[in-house]
């Protein structure tokens, strides 16, 4: 009797599962993609353009306020959240395509930048942020919030940002902002 | 650049997987050593190979003590004896050691030293005076073996002295007013058009802006520097606590990238006060039992150091009011409006336990500017302008 109950049992369980199975597999393929219906040899060049660009907000100082401005682009998406935040740094180190000032010195490079489960992202930049950089605490609250606002605002899961500077921690970038602590992004310093 | 009070950058806990340990450490020790410990951890993280053992020596003052932290990534076996104004730490170690010392300035000790012998370093702290108490415990995660030098009394300090002319302790100290031009020594600052650099500016408004509060009170001045030397950002607002300063004035000049910048802006810090008290309080509550295994000796300088480390969030409110009575003096002589009080986080001003600013006068990248700030009539005037500031803010003040 209880090897006939077991049966039933693992019967009845399995067909529950088969069951939910059928009810994802129709739920994915419940919108049709339009791929499906075209030859192979144009499924490739089209599933190439499926991959959906992703707009990324950078955030630049402008000549004329004092503010931080918006500027949109869009960006093939990364496999990884390091790597998208990696794009979003290296997008911010080319500098404005409209027009806004840039400021990170432009032979700065990115050497690492990682993620934290805590949601800290530590970027390590060369050394030329500091070296090669305007001297002057506004030019230094400019480079390090535009930093910090352009990664937390496009890779959510970072929380805070801590700077390093050619593999370790230094106090300031010109002998003002303390760059021993992460920071927050401050988002009403950005031009409405 | 901000305005808001309200969000603002948290100088807050290093978060990595060890999250409590690499907290205490921040908590724990100086600042220099936490930097010092992220880079090896930075370098941990991105898999450099472990090189030969380290062995980092630092000294920091604190009000009445100074404090040598030896920091190891092995544990420590140590000896301590003390012998006329010297103190011998004997440590034993297997492998060789490298040895990192770091510069400091401390009014208790005069030097810090190393021997290597067979299986063994020995450092040697010479004191100030042979007249000192010896406190020295043991904190693991990295392993610290920390020793404090309480001089004894009637062995006051010489700036101390100067400061306390001669009165009963108990009573209220006298003003003093810290002035600090900004950078110095090899740290030019900002540069202008002309070849103008922000540290000669800074020195020459902060020279005039002590004499002229020198002439008109009856209070201490005392500038962090009156020449062009170098001075850390951390030796700055020791100066300024170990003087038991009133008010902590920090003169810059600014710089940017905008062409059109210009205008004074009066700066205090800006720090996540709430956020960060609470995650210091979790701390303690976490690690009290810790804290009574490793510490024999005082917790109380613990908690007094991990409550010094945030000094100017107990004043940011002071402060502010101290911004506003300068910024609006700044706004008369520039003719600007009245904008300009902002809060960022200046690593000068993290430390200082007092009322305390950070101004930038002028804009060095503005040429216009710069060739105002270059006249001695403007400089004495931006002086005159602080100091009214000043004048009001301690009036309001004044008990």
């Amino acid at each position: 009797m209880d090897k006939k109950k077991l049966v039933i049992l693992a019967a009845l369980l399995l067909f529950l599962v088969v069951l939910v199975i059928i009810y994802l597999n129709l739920g994915g393929t419940a919108k049709p993609k339009p791929t499906q219906f075209i030859s192979a040899s144009q499924s490739e060049s089209e599933s190439e353009e499926q991959i959906e660009s992703l707009t990324i907000i950078l955030f630049f100082p402008s000549e004329h306020d004092s503010l931080l401005h918006r500027e949109a682009r869009e960006i093939i998406p990364e496999s990884s959240l390091a790597l998208q935040a990696k794009r979003v740094i290296s997008e911010l180190l080319n500098g404005s395509q409209r027009g806004f000032l840039s400021p990170i010195p432009p032979e700065t490079r990115l050497r690492e930048l990682y993620i934290t489960k805590e949601g800290v992202a530590y970027v390590d930049f060369s050394r030329e942020i500091m070296d090669k950089h305007l001297s002057g605490s506004s030019a230094e609250m400019s480079a390090i919030y535009s930093i910090v606002n352009s990664l937390s605002y496009n890779i959510k899961p970072i929380k805070k940002v801590f700077i390093l500077i050619d593999g370790g921690e230094k106090k300031t970038l010109g002998g003002h902002i303390d760059l021993t602590s992460p920071f927050q992004p401050i988002y009403d310093i950005v031009a409405k | 650049m901000s305005s808001d009070a309200g969000s603002i950058p948290a100088a807050s806990k290093i978060v990595i997987n060890d999250r409590e340990k690499l907290y205490k450490l921040r908590r724990g020790i100086p600042k220099l050593a936490l930097a010092f410990s992220l880079v090896f951890l930075f370098l941990n993280v991105f898999s450099a190979p472990q090189s030969q053992p380290v062995l980092r020596i630092s000294a920091q003052d604190y009000d009445n003590y100074s404090r040598v932290t030896i920091q190891s990534s092995q544990p420590l076996s140590s000896s301590i004896e003390q012998n006329d104004t010297f103190v011998f730490v004997k440590i034993r170690a297997n492998t060789p050691f490298r040895i990192q010392r770091e510069s400091f300035r401390s009014r208790f000790i005069k030097s810090v030293g190393w021997s290597q012998g067979s299986g063994s370093y020995t450092l040697t702290i010479k004191t100030e005076h042979e007249n000192f108490s010896l406190d020295s415990f043991k904190v693991q995660n990295p392993p610290r073996l920390i020793i404090d030098i309480h001089p004894n009394k009637g062995q006051d300090p010489p700036i101390a002295e100067t400061n306390r002319s001669g009165t009963n302790p108990q009573t209220a100290d006298p003003e003093c007013i810290v002035i600090d031009p900004g950078h110095g020594g090899l740290e030019a600052g900002a540069k202008g058009k002309f070849g103008t650099l922000e540290k000669d500016l800074t020195l020459a408004i902060g020279m005039k802006l002590a004499e002229i509060v020198r002439q008109t009170r009856a209070s201490n001045v005392v500038l962090t520097r009156d020449r062009d030397v170098d001075v850390s950002l951390e030796d700055r607002s020791a100066i300024a606590n170990n003087n038991k300063a009133t008010v902590f004035i920090s003169v810059h000049v600014n710089g940017s990238y905008r062409k059109g910048a210009a205008g004074p802006e009066t700066y205090f810090l800006s720090k996540d006060a709430t956020d960060e008290e609470s995650r210091r309080l979790a701390f303690m509550e976490n690690n009290s039992k810790e804290l009574e295994n490793n510490i024999q000796a005082e917790d109380e300088d613990l908690i007094k150091m991990i409550l010094w480390d945030m000094a100017q969030t107990a004043y940011l409110k002071q402060s502010s009011q101290l911004a506003e009575d300068i910024q609006s003096e700044l706004n008369l002589l520039w003719g600007t409006r009245n904008r300009g009080i902002k809060q960022a986080p200046f690593k000068v001003l993290t430390g200082v336990a007092c009322p305390a600013v950070l101004i930038e006068v002028a804009f060095l990248s503005n040429p216009q500017e710069e060739r105002k700030l270059l006249t001695e009539e403007y400089q004495r005037k931006i002086a005159e302008a602080i100091y009214e500031g000043l004048a009001k803010f301690l009036r309001e003040n004044s008990h």
